[in-house]
């Protein structure tokens, strides 16, 4: 385990205040039972969740807005602080990394909010109904892709620098909070959590296949399960926005030959219809098969980052109430 | 902060002449602000302001670089706006994307070329391509089909390539309406594939056209005993950002803008709706 050092909650958020003016801080608060990424005035420090699962959208929706002009890609006036991200979306972060920072077109927009960020990551101590990312083998802690492991242990708070990045930003730390390293009963005290939630997971997804056994399973599947389960589907692509590895994307042309881009799903009516008419995904079910195989057979062909990291959101998003674990649970039973 | 360059800003071009081609297609004469290269069978993005965008494979030479030929069927939104455009018109252009032709697997082959309606346009700067290095193929027999003759494109380029001495044009259209000269064959275009000789061992073929044909004509090749990496197909999905990203033109594993649209049928024989 890398290093961790200490410093107390209130040196922390004292910090934090500080850094206000530097960064735009961007971490999880709860609010009406949602978690979710918001901008953090001094106000809102105390308000901060840690180690608590999940925020309700993904890290994707930072980097990816809904919605952005791609008129100027110039950087933010401050960086970001992004905090409380959880491991499952740290992992979302690998994939979209090859997508969007592909050396042969790296998106500027993408390139220049990654570039200017700090992230950091948290461990998630409990679960919650739909998590399953130890089902996939991720861990529920990082272990890749922040700058910065973080976890809350009452009145204290833990930091490891993971990058360059993370360390300048320790330092910094180190300049204006009383910070020491971690003991032997702290660094027992989050290896004692992890091992717990890790245990937890394992039992609560104990009868869902594994990633690849689930991609055997969706290849191999006719369209009757597809058509049964898609049955309840309303093609509002939730799942896709919701999702932190989806990546598909809608540009729309403005005025001096600009563009706009939309978060876009392949769950919407004619998302691969070309000019002439044709459209392979013309019905529902197909739309609806379309994005377990992309995620479990297509995507993993070609990527070395799985394009499920097990965080659920599809599953908690879908008004038509799929649950998308019952599905490849229901194939690996019939099979 | 660094900046990065903006891979969604299109460079501008001008419309600088519209040929009538058929009833439904016609070809625009694209002068870019500056120097544009691409290789034979990538394709651009042409962006029509605040309308829309559309891939389309250059059918000019890749040779000439200051100006390039797009040959439009009128099919759909962005199409029916061009097709109103009568010259001095400023456009877009993004790319060139993806894998074109692999000339260098065409060299020292026989080459038979199998295109159907506006599938013309791509082979077209193939055919340009091989021409001008005619020398370093064995020959090349061009088979085109067309609904009608009157929907029969590039007419005066039909002519020139019966004067190049190792190419040979053989042309079919589906039926002759009543008034129409044709003295060439009548049939689906895999018809002329039963005239012509090919000595298949040292052949490649290439297939461009609607997705039906591309099929027919895929499986009346393997048929004669090409070998599946020997066939290459100009794949037409809906390619909307041209750079990998969007996911629109995703064809199982691939996207169709960046591993394409050119693939051998080998490469794709196993991914979903490959003729749809």
């Amino acid at each position: 385990m890398s290093d961790f050092y200490r410093l107390t909650k209130t040196d922390w958020d004292s910090a934090l205040r500080s850094f206000i003016s530097h960064y735009t801080i961007l971490a999880p608060v709860e609010e009406e039972g949602h978690i979710d990424y918001t901008p953090i005035d001094e106000e809102d420090v105390e308000r901060i969740t840690y180690n608590k699962p999940k925020p309700t959208t993904p890290l994707k929706t930072l980097l990816l807005p809904v919605k952005e002009s791609l008129a100027d890609p110039s950087s933010p006036e401050n960086p970001w602080l992004i905090m409380g991200i959880p491991a499952c979306d740290l992992h979302a972060k690998s994939l979209l990394d090859q997508f969007y920072l592909d050396p042969e077109y790296p998106d500027p927009f993408y390139k220049n909010r990654t570039e200017n960020s700090i992230f950091i990551g948290t461990d998630c101590h409990g679960h919650q109904e739909h998590c399953h990312c130890t089902s996939y083998g991720f861990k529920p802690y990082p272990t890749a892709n922040d700058d910065i492991h973080l976890v809350r242990h009452g009145t204290d708070v833990y930091v490891s620098p993971v990058t360059e990045k993370g360390e300048k930003f320790i330092e910094k730390l180190s300049g204006s909070t009383n910070l020491s390293k971690c003991d032997q009963s702290a660094i027992d005290w989050i290896e004692s959590k992890r091992k717990e939630t890790v245990e937890d997971l394992d039992e609560h997804n104990k009868n869902l296949p594994g990633y690849e056994k689930s991609g055997e399973l969706i290849n191999a599947s006719d369209e009757e399960i597809w058509k049964e389960y898609g049955d309840d589907c309303v093609s509002c692509g939730a799942c896709a926005t919701i999702c932190p590895t989806c990546t598909c994307f809608l540009l729309i042309d403005k005025p001096g030959l600009l563009k706009q881009r939309q978060v876009d799903a392949c769950q919407y009516p004619a998302f691969e219809k070309v000019a002439a008419g044709e459209d392979p995904l013309d019905a529902l079910h197909k739309r609806f098969s379309n994005r377990y195989m992309c995620k479990y057979v297509w995507r993993p062909e070609r990527f070395e980052e799985l394009a499920c990291t097990g965080c659920g959101r599809c599953i908690e998003a879908c008004i038509g109430g799929i649950n998308k674990n019952e599905l490849i649970k229901e194939l690996a039973n019939n099979a | 902060m660094k900046d990065h360059k903006n891979i969604y800003l299109p460079i501008k071009a001008e419309v600088t002449e519209v040929i009538d081609e058929s009833p439904t297609i016609k070809s625009f004469v694209l002068k870019p602000e500056h120097e544009f290269a691409f290789k034979t069978g990538q394709f651009i993005e042409l962006t029509l302001d605040n309308i829309g965008e559309a891939p389309f494979t250059p059918s000019s030479s890749p040779l000439v670089t200051d100006e390039m030929q797009v040959t439009i069927m009128k099919t759909g939104y962005v199409t029916d706006r061009i097709h109103e455009f009568k010259g001095g018109e400023i456009v877009g252009i993004r790319g060139p994307y993806g894998r074109g032709y692999p000339l260098e697997d065409m060299f020292g082959k026989e080459l038979l070329v199998l295109g159907g309606g506006c599938g013309f346009a791509p082979l077209r700067s193939l055919l340009y391509n091989l021409s001008a290095e005619q020398d370093k193929i064995e020959k090349l027999t061009f088979c085109y089909g067309s609904k009608t003759p009157g929907e029969c494109i590039f007419k005066p380029y039909i002519d020139e390539l019966r004067q190049v001495p190792k190419f040979e044009v053989l042309r079919s259209v589906d039926k002759v309406e009543e008034g129409e000269e044709w003295n060439e064959d009548v049939g689906v275009v895999t018809c002329l594939l039963d005239k012509i000789e090919v000595n298949v061992p040292n052949s490649v073929a290439v297939v461009c056209g609607p997705p039906i044909m591309m099929k027919f004509g895929t499986y009346k090749l393997l048929e004669m005993g090409f070998p599946e990496d020997k066939i290459y197909l100009s794949m037409e999905k809906n390619m909307s950002c041209g750079l990998g990203k969007c996911g629109h033109c995703m064809m199982g594993k691939y996207f169709v803008c960046k591993d394409g649209p050119v693939f051998t049928y080998e490469e794709i024989k196993d991914q979903p709706d490959i003729w749809k």
